[in-house]
């Protein structure tokens, strides 16, 4: 569906150019959910911006290709990827509060929408608006088209974002940390919603969130980030249970469970570097446990294991029996 | 024993039109009781707007509680009431003796002080240290114990990361060596690598110390490591109390079985979205449900729950839960 190829996109700021996603390549195919999972500032939101092709131009240095049925994405201009965003790509945001204008209603936003998009009258636009909340599960869907963002809770706003994405029916949909501010219940109902609407309607969904736990409910495969590059690639049930890169060990085994009560949790030492005062060669070497003398000069490059997986880390020059 | 909370009760009001007058009432607290003891730690989880947070502040008086008591036992004295007491001495004492560690490392340090003086002010305010080398010394110890460089007391905030601030903010509650401390959602804010760091810190400091926590969380399975005993809340009720290891392996009230099938359990094969038994969203805490308060999303609800509230019960030695279920 979506073809992303050596991207890089780097912020011009004071103290010069943040590498804040920095040579990525992936693709998303149709009908799958795919997670990109890392910490903050690891360059995950970064791509789903650039990918939506959000970023403020004359402050970024793009480089790389984005494919999309055939087109390429940052060679559009301003109003052609408006044509594009919103119908063919969706996108859901992390704040559901914040993601709204306060001072339309909820319907208004909706056909806001739907003007720009389509060539329904004013009578179906709101007809579409309404069976796409109820589809969602919002009660008295009629009565919540007219209110305004305060009148409603986060989760609730949340189901409205996703109502508002899937209207147009598209492609693709990028949710960036949908459920992060949600509560666990809430964060439950959500994700079954996503998961359900994706198989419905065939979409393909590009999922990014920092928790492990919502990607091993969610996602059919994972790639994880750290520092503005994709440290490993793989299918959710092998990155699950067979981790590769030193970096996903250790954030699979930081998980705080049961069974470790009373002990000393395990933990990556140090912290996540910032982006302008990024380390040399692999990025994660400072922390790493396993690192070997050529980690703290050469970037490793992508090791294929097998078609699906593969991970970038000079452990596994050999393949993975090294 | 530290501390004995006793019926207490937390009411916001609702001011409304120019002459503001009470238009109705928040209750994020109703009648909470519990009691807390050296190097214990007490956990409480619940979801946004259970009233955990306001619970945490009602014991560290930073909120005046609207009715109930708290009862503090200084070392070596007799138990003093502190919610209605105005003795000065008796509450500076207090707030020595109880500190606060809050959820956001971004918002909870001045960022115009440098980290030595944030550290150093309780030191002073207190009256501590005798001169300023004395306060120097302190203040480098005080990093190295929560794994930070002494040099790092002429430096600002926003030159750390979320982690060191935490770090810094755990410093500057274990500076006056207290004896309990609130730590609310001390892990929220932070990257999961860096998350057990600062739960092992704060294992560590009250193994030392021998302080004891009140740790709020929404994080079930942090709460489960670090707790003796967890308080399940639901809008501004306590609805269960039980150790970590019976919680986890028989929760006996709907709401509590219900948060824990709502935590992703990390293993793709065995997918949880499904199983979701709580639909809807808690009620407004302005106009609660009468009855008991969890009726209205509780899938076991009988006529009964609709009209009368469940007392907190004890059902066995070191058990207690509010349910017409379990307390016929």
């Amino acid at each position: 569906m979506i073809v992303v190829k050596g991207l890089h996109s780097y912020f011009k700021t004071e103290d010069g150019l943040v590498k804040a996603v920095d040579d990525i390549t992936f693709e998303l195919r149709p009908n799958e959910v795919l997670a990109l999972v890392g910490e903050s500032g690891c360059g995950k939101s970064v791509t789903a911006l650039t990918v939506m092709g959000l970023l403020n131009r004359k402050k970024t240095v793009l480089k790389g290709e984005i494919l999309f049925r055939e087109k390429r994405l940052l060679e559009l201009s301003p109003e052609a990827y408006r044509q594009i965003r919103g119908d063919k790509i969706g996108m859901i945001f992390q704040e559901p509060m914040s993601a709204f204008d306060p001072l339309y209603t909820i319907g208004y936003q909706m056909q806001e929408v739907l003007k720009a998009h389509t060539n329904l009258s004013v009578e179906d636009q709101k007809q579409r608006a309404v069976h796409w909340l109820k589809n969602i599960g919002i009660p008295e869907a009629e009565k919540r088209f007219g209110q305004y963002p305060h009148e409603m809770s986060g989760g609730m706003l949340q189901r409205v974002m996703i109502a508002m994405a899937l209207m147009l029916q598209p492609e693709v949909l990028i949710a960036d940390e949908p459920t992060t501010a949600l509560d666990v219940t809430i964060q439950a109902q959500v994700l079954g919603l996503i998961r359900n609407l994706q198989k419905n309607e065939g979409t393909s969904v590009l999922f990014i969130t920092h928790d492990l736990g919502v990607v091993a409910e969610i996602a059919d495969r994972v790639h994880v980030m750290y520092a503005g590059k994709i440290v490993e690639k793989g299918t959710v049930t092998r990155l699950f249970h067979r981790p590769l890169h030193p970096y996903t060990i250790g954030l699979l085994t930081s998980r705080v469970v049961k069974g470790k009560k009373g002990k000393e949790l395990p933990f990556i030492p140090g912290y996540v570097p910032r982006a302008f005062e990024l380390p040399e060669g692999c990025r994660f070497h400072p922390r790493c446990a396993q690192k070997l003398p050529r980690c703290e000069r050469e970037s490793p490059p992508e090791f294929l294991i097998d078609h699906e997986n593969r991970v970038a880390c000079w452990l596994f020059e050999r393949g993975e029996s090294a | 024993m530290i501390l004995k909370v006793d019926k207490i009760k937390k009411y916001f009001p609702i001011k409304k039109g120019i002459f503001l007058l009470t238009a109705g009432h928040v209750r994020a607290l109703e009648e909470v009781s519990f009691e807390i003891n050296e190097g214990q730690t007490i956990g409480v989880v619940g979801e946004s707007g259970c009233g955990k947070t306001t619970l945490g502040r009602v014991i560290a008086k930073v909120y005046d509680a609207t009715s109930g008591k708290l009862f503090y036992n200084p070392p070596k004295e007799e138990s003093v009431e502190i919610r209605w007491n105005t003795d000065k001495r008796i509450l500076k004492n207090y707030r020595k003796d109880v500190q606060m560690i809050f959820q956001d490392p971004y918002n909870s340090l001045d960022p115009r002080m440098t980290i030595g003086d944030t550290l150093a002010e309780p030191l002073q305010v207190h009256r501590v240290c005798s001169s300023k080398k004395e306060l120097n010394e302190m203040v480098s110890r005080l990093l190295l114990k929560v794994g930070l460089y002494p040099e790092y007391a002429s430096r600002y905030p926003h030159e750390f990361s979320g982690g060191q601030r935490q770090r810094i903010s755990i410093a500057r509650a274990i500076a006056l060596h207290p004896r309990m401390i609130i730590c609310d959602e001390p892990t929220s804010a932070l990257d999961v690598s860096v998350q057990s760091q600062i739960i092992n810190l704060l294992k560590d400091l009250q193994k030392e110390f021998q302080m004891a926590y009140l740790f709020i969380s929404h994080n079930l399975d942090v709460v489960y490591h670090v707790s003796d005993w967890i308080m399940v809340m639901y809008l501004g009720n306590v609805v269960e109390i039980a150790t970590p290891e019976e919680l986890f392996e028989n929760p006996l009230h709907p709401y509590t079985s219900a948060l824990m099938k709502a935590i992703p359990n990390w293993n793709p094969e065995e997918r949880r979205l499904g199983e979701t038994t709580l639909q809807g969203e808690p009620p407004s805490p302005i106009a609660p449900p009468p009855g008991c308060p969890f009726h209205t999303r509780c899938e076991f609800v009988m006529e009964r729950c609709k009209v009368e509230k469940p007392l907190l019960t004890n059902i066995s030695e070191n058990r207690k839960v509010a349910c017409h279920l379990r307390v016929p």
